[in-house]
């Protein structure tokens, strides 16, 4: 996800990426067809390199049609994953999840750090409309079509009344949730700027704990549904409490120790620091069961906002980033299950359009009853739609709280996520590109010379 | 929290540390040339001493270790030609490898014979104890010409052929991993010859060096730059371990072809360079924790063997060059003892070698390039000053303000690591 701003790269440049992009999957194809009998830990480090290479470069010839890199780190993974080629096995997919883990702390403290309190303030009233109605829309509108087409659904088709309104709930959860990592990405390619990245940003970020929230309760209102005995316990209630509270007071202390790094140590050493925090304390909030991704946005939000420190820890995390977030995205694509896909996707597609529609109504609604700016109106829904990792790991936890309908109700979630996260950042950089945003940022781009100063 | 996770941590507060040391900005002059202290840090953690890091735990991360070899390898192909702004004039080169070679082929001669003689190792566990003992060890650290020009003011022409010599020398110890790579038998390419498979293993390093000459060629900018060059150095390390294939080699000579096809060479050694002793640093760690003590009966005879005749091999490098360099009659034979310093380089490529080819052999011939290590520690340094002072190429009074001296410096005269990476200044 570097931010390459585009640029205007002739032909001979573009010739040039794709016979390097043929060379990759030559040469990768090769060794996988000479050593057929070797998979798992000795491809990882090829797949890594493959996964970053080719996202790279396909992200750029993908740029000439317009379509946003992430979409190339998409599909380069798709095409050399499991499913396809084959060139990156499962066992790299699986074995890339530590790498994740740390794109997800990046991309959550690079989105602390993007929202300044007087840009929240500027949008706060449509961001209070906007996740208002937006929430209660896609929520309720997402879990009333679920159960219209539930018997379409070959795990609920059997499903009771009652049980069905707790599937249909809950489904209503994972609509709601949105793709911070799209977000970020497709900002971060384009360093795009004005109303509808603004707004994109703070709805994002700011969703994230309404997610939260709404999963804890949405869990806790369909269990007695589902299950078909016992009342509400409040216990989840309880759970949430101090998933919030401690995730924030976490997020809070954190902050403040990247300030005091940065301001008495300076960047020097920061890249180690970010790949310590994101892979020792993920795995430690994870133990401990709070919100990674809340505590790592509250903590860039505090560098931010309570201290001089944030543009030093943006330019790092963007440092840093910058190849991370390849290799996460193209190791998305390589985790899509594609045989899956074609055995749901009517009803995923069905499920995704009507999420599609819902989001647009709201948003159109919303934005008139804020009375945004005509830029908004016409396209603030456009970043909502993306879904990716928060989603399928909100539909990882209900599926594995409720074994009965889990892996039915996982493998819709997988193949729903899918079909949003192919569309979802094409519609954004389209209406980036639509509302001018981005082509202010391409003038912006400086180019950076390798050499130290004294030496340039 | 996971074992792994936590071995993973201690390496990047590892390479942390050493990131801020090689900063020039916190504690300027500290450390050795070589990293021993890092070496004896991970004996001291590893199974012979607290049991911190199993030799189990290295294994699980073993594909991390050998990219980051790798990637040392790839940094050091990329200066391979260069010192300073200065180009590696061809025929000190072309005398750096021959004699760094003659050293190499001493001590593999001797512990060839050795081998045979006490029936310590057959077929390919003795090709692993000679060809490795005596080639992956036989290189001079880059460091060390650079710590007397800056210590000891040396400028000369005798400093800038030590200087040339010690780089190029660095291209024997690859060359040996790869040609034990290639002969190794098992090796998952069961329809190449050795030839075929050692061409296939610096071949890549030359396509992908050429890839990714060409995508950098035109567009040069960090952010892009960083993507392409992890891409393609992962990719190319990734295929060459997949293929059994030295991944060393193949990155050095992905090094190498960038050095000499990149018109943006000085910008990317630039870019790169800071990365040496980071990812160096942990390696050198990790080895030290690896190092085998007992790994067959009479290990420590064959130890003291390879020291001994390195020496002796050092004395007759130094006696070559007093013959044939006019510039080195005056420091006379005992210059070829101050090329005596082995890098973290040579023991880098030992540990891979040891980690890639389990058994007593490897374990043997990283024990020998840690004693090596640590004994060109203590003699490398101060012969080189001593003969550059005889070749009258030292200014004493210009070493008073090069940089600051350590305690340890003071007290027992070992050397001090260079203050930053080797090519932020020249050597003349």
């Amino acid at each position: 996800m570097s931010g390459h701003g585009g640029g205007n790269k002739g032909f001979g440049t573009r010739a040039v990426q794709a016979g390097a992009l043929a060379v990759t999957f030559g040469l990768l194809y090769s060794a996988t067809q000479l050593t057929p009998q070797l998979e798992g830990e000795l491809g990882t480090v090829a797949g890594v390199g493959f996964l970053l290479l080719a996202g790279t470069l396909l992200s750029e010839l993908l740029e000439t049609i317009g379509l946003p890199h992430l979409s190339g780190y998409l599909l380069a993974g798709i095409i050399g994953g499991p499913e396809v080629l084959h060139l990156v096995d499962h066992h790299t997919v699986d074995s890339l999840t530590p790498v994740n883990t740390l794109a997800i702390a990046l991309i959550a403290l690079a989105g602390g750090a993007e929202l300044r309190m007087a840009t929240i303030r500027s949008v706060a009233k449509s961001l209070s409309y906007a996740m208002a109605i937006q929430t209660v829309v896609v929520l309720f509108g997402m879990a009333a079509t679920l159960f219209v087409v539930a018997r379409f659904v070959p795990f609920l088709a059997e499903l009771g009344t009652l049980p069905l309104v707790g599937v249909a709930l809950l489904w209503g959860v994972v609509a709601v949730t949105r793709s911070p990592s799209a977000c970020m990405g497709i900002l971060a390619q384009t360093r795009a700027k004005g109303p509808i990245a603004t707004f994109a940003l703070a709805f994002i970020m700011s969703s994230d704990v309404v997610v939260v929230v709404l999963t804890a309760i949405g869990m806790m209102v369909a269990r007695p549904l589902i299950a078909g005995s016992g009342g509400f316990s409040l216990a989840d209630l309880e759970k949430l409490g101090h998933e919030l509270l401690g995730s924030v007071s976490f997020g809070t202390t954190l902050g403040l120790a990247l300030a005091a790094y940065l301001r008495l140590i300076g960047q020097r050493g920061l890249l180690l620091v970010l790949l310590a925090v994101g892979f020792g304390l993920s795995d430690f909030l994870r133990y401990v069961t709070l919100d990674a991704t809340l505590a790592f946005m509250v903590a860039g939000f505090v560098v931010q906002n309570l201290t001089a420190q944030g543009p030093k820890l943006l330019h790092s995390i963007e440092l840093t980033g910058g190849v991370v977030f390849v290799v996460f995205f193209a190791n998305a694509g390589a985790h899509l299950n594609i045989p899956l896909l074609r055995k749901l996707w009517p009803v995923a597609l069905t499920l995704c359009v009507m999420r599609g529609l819902l989001t647009y109504a709201a948003a159109r609604l919303s934005s008139r009853l804020a009375d945004d700016e005509p830029i908004v109106r016409k396209w603030g829904w456009s970043s909502l739609v993306s879904q990716a990792g928060l989603a399928l790991g909100i539909g990882l936890q209900i599926a594995k709280s409720f074994p009965a309908i889990g892996e039915g109700f996982s493998s819709l979630v997988i193949a729903a996520v899918a079909i949003n996260e192919m569309i979802g950042p094409v519609l954004f950089k389209l209406a980036l590109d639509r509302g001018g945003e981005t082509r202010t940022a391409e003038a912006e781009v400086s180019r950076t010379s390798l050499l130290p100063p004294e030496a340039a | 929290m996971s074992g792994g996770i936590a071995v993973l941590l201690g390496l990047l507060v590892v390479a942390f540390v050493s990131s801020m040391l090689v900063g020039g900005r916190t504690i300027r002059g500290f450390g050795l040339p070589s990293g021993a202290e890092y070496l004896v840090l991970g004996v001291a953690v590893g199974p012979h001493g607290l049991g911190l890091m199993p030799r189990s735990m290295v294994q699980i991360f073993q594909p991390i270790f050998v990219c980051a070899a790798s990637w040392l390898a790839f940094v050091v192909g990329l200066g391979y030609l260069i010192v300073g702004r200065r180009r590696v004039h061809p025929g000190r080169a072309l005398a750096g490898i021959a004699l760094a070679a003659l050293v190499g082929a001493a001590v593999a001669g001797a512990l060839w014979a050795v081998a045979g003689l006490l029936d310590i190792a057959q077929g390919f566990e003795r090709l692993v104890l000679a060809v490795g003992a005596g080639f992956i060890g036989c290189e001079t650290t880059r460091h060390t010409v650079r710590w007397v020009a800056e210590r000891h003011g040396a400028r000369g022409v005798l400093s800038d052929w030590l200087a040339d010599m010690a780089r190029a020398s660095a291209l024997v110890p690859v060359l040996a991993l790869a040609v034990l790579a290639a002969v190794a038998p098992h090796a998952p390419l069961t329809t190449f010859t050795p030839l075929l498979r050692l061409a296939a293993g610096l071949g890549i390093g030359v396509v992908m060096g050429i890839v990714a000459t060409v995508l950098l060629a035109r567009e040069f900018r960090r952010d892009e730059s960083w993507g392409i060059l992890l891409g393609t150095t992962l990719l190319a390390a990734g295929v060459a371990m997949r293929l059994g294939l030295a991944a060393v080699a193949t990155l050095f000579m992905m090094g190498l072809t960038l050095a000499v096809a990149s018109r943006h060479r000085l910008e990317l050694k630039f870019m790169i360079q800071p990365t040496e002793k980071p990812v160096l640093l942990p390696v050198v760690l990790a080895a030290g924790a690896c190092v085998e003590f007992d790994a067959f009966p009479k290990l420590w005879l064959v130890v003291g063997l390879a020291l001994v005749v390195r020496l002796a091999a050092e004395l007759v490098r130094g006696t070559l060059l007093s013959a044939f360099l006019a510039p080195a009659r005056a420091a006379g034979p005992r210059i070829g003892l101050g090329m005596a310093s082995t890098g973290s380089m040579s023991l880098a490529l030992a540990f891979v070698l040891s980690v890639r080819v389990a058994g007593p052999a490897a374990s043997a011939v990283l024990l020998i390039a840690a004693a090596g290590v640590l004994l060109g520690e203590f003699i490398g340094p101060a012969e080189l000053r001593r003969a550059l002072e005889r070749a009258k190429e030292t200014r004493a009074d210009e070493a008073a303000d090069a940089a600051p001296h350590s305690l340890r410096q003071s007290v027992f005269g070992i050397s001090d690591f260079p203050a930053s990476d080797d090519e932020s200044t020249e050597v003349r």
